[in-house]
């Protein structure tokens, strides 16, 4: 999951600049886990003169050795403080280094884009598609001279699969992310990306038979396979999608219910 | 709308009686409840949760009637109801029929709880009964929401101001937040772009052909009329004017300067991304010559012309001061430093008042029409946050103040602005309106938030004005599900004509808003409180006293003053209110301080104005008047739990002696073996003890054998992540410890208990001296009990 993850902040140029969260993270609604809204109640106006919790002099409660002052060491086995839930940052910081697979193939990703745009020519106008077609092929160039990251590249990849597959949410989702995360590389073209999404989403689906057939027979082993994470990759799904036409009544359930 | 209020009538499964009201002889453990659940539900947290009978027994009370009301606060158990609101049909009261109206089943008539107005139900509540109910009479619908079906839903509109006399680096980032931004617009939202340096250029947006743009010079002070006749937009406007009022898609067809971003998108992003610095060359010794007044006033303009009256933002990007044309704050000159606070003292401020006439009136015409502006203003020095706050005060706009666009600060902080909540839908509504209703007992004095006066008079508004009054209705530009008002009221009743035993005092808050899907919306709250007479249930209203809520409402009430007042003055009267409220509720024998107490649901508001006086909201020691302005920007706006922690930073410490608990903000919990985290709202402060410092310079965490230890620093940095992916604005970042020159800003809000002139005194080293004058929080509350008590005060 290289879309979760949290990088400093610019400290060269922000004093005490924060970290940066990523997109994936940041569009997360977990419930939270901690929440430090909590004040020390002290008597009035004076607090105690004994600190509130318990003495630094005093050993550690669970350690066998009493800690000294200054003790050399920390305490060794206690763990008073249990360790936090796995948070999404947590379970991220595991698994960053676990999905290393196959380098995604820039013909594909190239073959299906241009494929949708084939798909938008009998509809759209001429100019926005050559427009298109101008940044899919400095898509195409940034890639194969090296200049997109692996993780623009996979998620290039799961993008382009969500084009294939009809899931346009899924698709527009991952064009965000890629925008928010990776803005200095993917700002010149991806914009393109974006219009093609738009484009293809309304076309009639008689139109989109061309791109749903794979081009290239060996690849669709591939499909299947991905796509099922897509899902998780993409935390805000089709249910986020601010147009979809049973938005208006929020979760209206619980009123009939009364 | 498939499944919503198809039936316009559903059955209560709840009970018939009326949950709004309180028993009053619950005790505390329940009024917290009470109030936590009203907070929920309602969003309101009043000062006091019993109401004294009279006018008199209420000014002695010394807080007065109050609330913060958080008018969209975000309800997912909420959904709007597809029908509108029935009001009641006296002409100058219209309050909204709710669930603590009288209700005539058979004869079909309701009774209005403001003015007693019988009322007829409408035809289409024909089938209304007893066990068929619409849910606005329910009582858990205190606060319900109404979709409007009529009239037109116009698109959102994003109007970017940008300074171009910014450093490349910054430009660069800012660039790319801009064209991140389109992404993260809803496709047919309109968006349009004027950039500035010492020219202003409005940019003409069109999907084909060659990049046009209209210049404007940035000494000149354009009429909105002139400025609309040089963009060309008169035209249009003129005939909007002949029959009915111009219809969005006209203005959106006729204007070439705000398109839907799904059309011009890849343009504006090749247009953005060739965006070059202010080509004016800038001689040694100067700065550059930055026209943010006429930029402004092109923008306001622009909106003027084309957009009243819909949901609009300005967001105005700064990468210093206006040093150019109206509205200008300091000279080209940079050995002619920017005004400061002692500047301001002496009357040495040559702009100040010209410049922030200029923003005010600048404010007002856009609050005028619905349009709120942001200014996100990134750089070192002061960008002139003071004289042009007002934008953002008035309209409720954000102010964002960073050092840089190319710092996580700015770019999360600005990502933010696009949130989306549980719905998929922008935490973001436009053009609202707050009206409040009152029971006869009572009326409004006044509100102080991000919003202007709507001048509406009327029975229910009080003579007596606190904060901005003379009205019962404002308006709130720009409005998300944290923005919180602090509304003040009267007690009108006089004192030999008390309110009778058991009656209750009415306040209804109606909030009619653009949601950001478009739709418009009227939210209404109706809550009621008991009324106690406060000669023989004074220990009844003093356990319904909310001393978190009338914590932040009274020093809402001292920054306002503030903004007009010397400081000292405002301590002052902070401190006269806190003795009278001590005098009034505290136990004592007379002239023996020892002697004082206060009760549980007073005991924590002291503390909380100790630490309120030494926040930066009333001290300006050490802050620019741009961080004061932007520091006080934020505090009276945001909810009761961030306002809480602005007075009174949250400390928590881990150890190993157990898990993570929060501890008293005072210099006694700074301890060698522990780690704490403190939350100041602005600031996050991780700061390691002495001990643990040594520990992890050592290196034990990477040892196998101490993973205890690497968890214990591991904890506080995933707690202060959890903070760092909500708030608004993202909050700078210390990781500090003992000795550690940032250790400072720990120092600096801790209660200093001991200090260089005690730490003998007490003995053994527990905690850390402070090395301040300050008076600690013993001394003040010693001095506070000898006020109180003694018989000459």
């Amino acid at each position: 999951m290289d879309d979760l993850y949290i990088k400093p902040g610019n400290q060269e140029r922000g004093w005490n600049d924060p970290p940066q969260f990523s997109y994936g993270l940041q569009t997360a609604r977990g419930p939270h886990r901690n929440l430090l809204n909590k004040r020390a109640a002290p008597g009035v106006g004076a607090p105690p003169l004994t600190p509130p919790s318990s003495n630094p002099l005093s050993p550690p409660p669970s350690g066998f050795t009493p800690t000294p002052l200054h003790p050399a060491r920390p305490p060794l086995g206690c763990v008073a403080t249990p360790p936090p839930p796995l948070g999404p940052m947590r379970s991220q910081r595991q698994a960053d280094s676990s999905q290393s697979e196959s380098e995604p193939d820039v013909e594909r990703v190239v073959s299906v884009l241009n494929g949708a745009l084939a798909a938008c020519r009998q509809t759209v106008k001429a100019q926005v598609c050559s427009d298109v077609e101008k940044r899919l092929r400095l898509l195409e160039d940034s890639w194969r001279s090296g200049r997109l990251s692996l993780p623009v590249r996979r998620r290039m990849d799961t993008l382009s699969l969500a084009l294939q597959l009809g899931q346009w949410d899924s698709a527009d989702e991952i064009h965000r992310s890629l925008m928010v995360d990776h803005v200095t590389e993917v700002s010149q073209w991806m914009v393109g990306v974006k219009r093609l999404i738009a484009e293809t989403r309304k076309l009639k689906p008689e139109l989109l038979e061309p791109l749903q057939r794979p081009a290239d027979p060996d690849q669709v082993p591939a499909g299947p396979d991905q796509v099922p994470a897509d899902p998780d990759q993409v935390p805000a799904g089709p249910d986020q999608d601010p147009a979809g036409p049973d938005q208006d009544p929020a979760g209206p359930e619980p009123v009939q219910d009364c | 709308m498939r499944y919503l209020f198809l039936k316009r009538f559903i059955s209560p499964l709840s009970k018939p009686e009326d949950s709004l009201i309180y028993n009053t002889s619950s005790v505390m453990a329940t009024y917290q409840e009470f109030i936590q659940q009203n907070e929920d539900r309602d969003g309101v947290r009043f000062s006091w949760n019993l109401w004294p009978s009279s006018r008199l027994e209420a000014t002695r009370l010394v807080v007065p009637v109050s609330c913060l009301f958080t008018p969209l606060k975000e309800r997912p158990d909420l959904p709007p109801v597809q029908y509108e609101p029935v009001l009641c049909s006296r002409a100058n009261c219209k309050a909204v029929l709710n669930p603590l109206c009288q209700v005539d089943f058979r004869a079909k008539i309701w009774a209005c709880n403001f003015c007693f107005q019988r009322n007829p139900f409408p035809p289409s509540y024909a089938g209304i009964s007893e066990v068929n109910q619409p849910a606005e009479l329910m009582p858990q619908f205190s606060t319900i929401e109404y979709i409007v079906q009529r009239g037109p839903t116009p698109p959102l509109i994003f109007l970017y101001v940008v300074d171009t006399c910014l450093e490349e680096e910054d430009l660069q980032a800012l660039k790319e937040s801009l064209q991140m931004s389109l992404s993260l617009l809803p496709p047919n939202a309109l968006v349009g772009l004027i950039t500035f340096g010492r020219m202003v250029q409005v940019h003409e947006l069109s999907c084909e052909g060659i990049a046009k743009s209209y210049v404007f010079r940035g000494t000149k002070d354009l009429s909105s009329k002139q400025i609309q006749e040089m963009l060309g937009l008169t035209k249009a406007a003129a005939s909007g004017q002949q029959g009915r009022p111009l219809a969005p898609q006209d203005a959106a067809a006729s204007c070439r300067f705000l398109q839907p971003v799904h059309r011009v998108d890849m343009n504006l992003t090749d247009l953005l991304g060739e965006l070059q610095r202010d080509p004016w060359p800038v001689p040694q010794g100067k700065r550059p010559l930055r026209s943010t007044g006429v930029a402004l006033s092109v923008a306001v303009g622009l909106l003027e012309g084309t957009f009243p009256n819909t949901g609009a933002r300005v967001m105005l990007f700064i990468g210093g001061p206006p040093t150019q044309g109206p509205g200008m704050v300091v000279g080209d000159e940079l050995k002619t430093p920017i005004r400061s606070w002692h500047d301001i003292q002496k009357d040495n401020a040559r702009h100040l008042k010209k410049a922030t006439k200029y923003y005010e009136a600048m404010a007002n015409r856009s609050a005028v029409n619905g349009h709120c502006i942001d200014i996100y203003a990134c750089a070192l020095d002061q960008t002139g946050l003071l004289e042009m706050k007002c934008l953002s005060n008035l309209t409720g706009g954000h102010i964002v103040m960073g050092d840089s666009f190319n710092t996580s600060l700015f770019k999360q902080t600005f990502q933010r602005v696009f949130s989306k909540d549980y719905n998929g839908d922008f935490r973001m509504a436009f053009g609202g309106v707050l009206e409040v209703k009152t029971s006869r007992e009572v009326k409004v004095c006044g509100t102080i938030g991000p919003c202007v006066s709507l001048n509406a008079k009327g029975s229910c508004v009080s003579e007596n004005e606190m904060g901005i009054g003379g009205t019962s209705q404002w308006k709130v530009c720009g409005i998300n599900p944290s923005t919180t008002l602090a509304l003040y009221f009267e007690v009108v009743n006089q004192h030999n004509a008390p309110v009778p035993q058991g009656g209750r005092g009415v306040i209804q808050f109606v909030t009619q808003y653009q949601h950001s899907n478009t739709q418009r919306r009227i939210r209404v709250t109706t809550i009621a409180r008991n009324w106690a007479d406060a000669q023989s249930q004074i220990q009844h209203i003093e356990s319904s006293f909310d001393q978190e809520a009338s914590a932040v409402l009274m020093a809402r009430l001292g920054v306002f003053r503030a903004e007009s007042e010397e400081g000292p003055d405002v301590l002052r009267w902070l401190d006269r209110q806190l003795i009278r409220l001590c005098q009034k509720f505290g136990q004592f024998n007379k002239d023996d301080p020892t002697s004082f107490k206060l009760s549980e649901s007073l005991s924590l508001y002291p503390q909380f104005m100790f630490h309120l006086r030494r926040s930066p909201f009333l001290q300006v020691f050490n802050n620019s008047p741009d961080e004061s302005s932007y520091y006080r920007h934020h505090f009276v706006r945001q909810d009761l739990t961030q306002s809480l922690i602005m007075i009174q930073p949250i400390l928590y410490s881990y150890s190993f002696h157990g898990p993570p608990e929060p501890v008293l903000l005072d210099s006694s919990s700074i301890l060698p073996d522990r780690i704490l985290l403190m939350d100041t709202f602005f600031q996050l402060v991780i700061y390691h003890g002495e001990t643990i410092a040594q520990w992890r310079k050592a290196g034990y965490q990477e040892m196998a054998e101490y993973e205890n230890f690497k968890q214990l620093l591991l904890a506080p940095l995933d707690d202060a992540q959890e903070i760092l992916q909500t708030r608004f604005p993202m909050p700078r970042y210390i990781d500090t410890e003992h000795g550690g020159s940032q250790a400072r800003f720990l120092l600096s809000k801790v209660n200093p208990s001991q200090t260089h002139n005690n730490l003998y005194a007490w003995g053994q080293e527990t905690g850390a001296p402070i090395l301040t004058d300050d008076v600690s929080l013993q001394v003040f509350m010693d001095h506070l009990k000898k006020l109180a008590v003694s018989s000459s005060a």
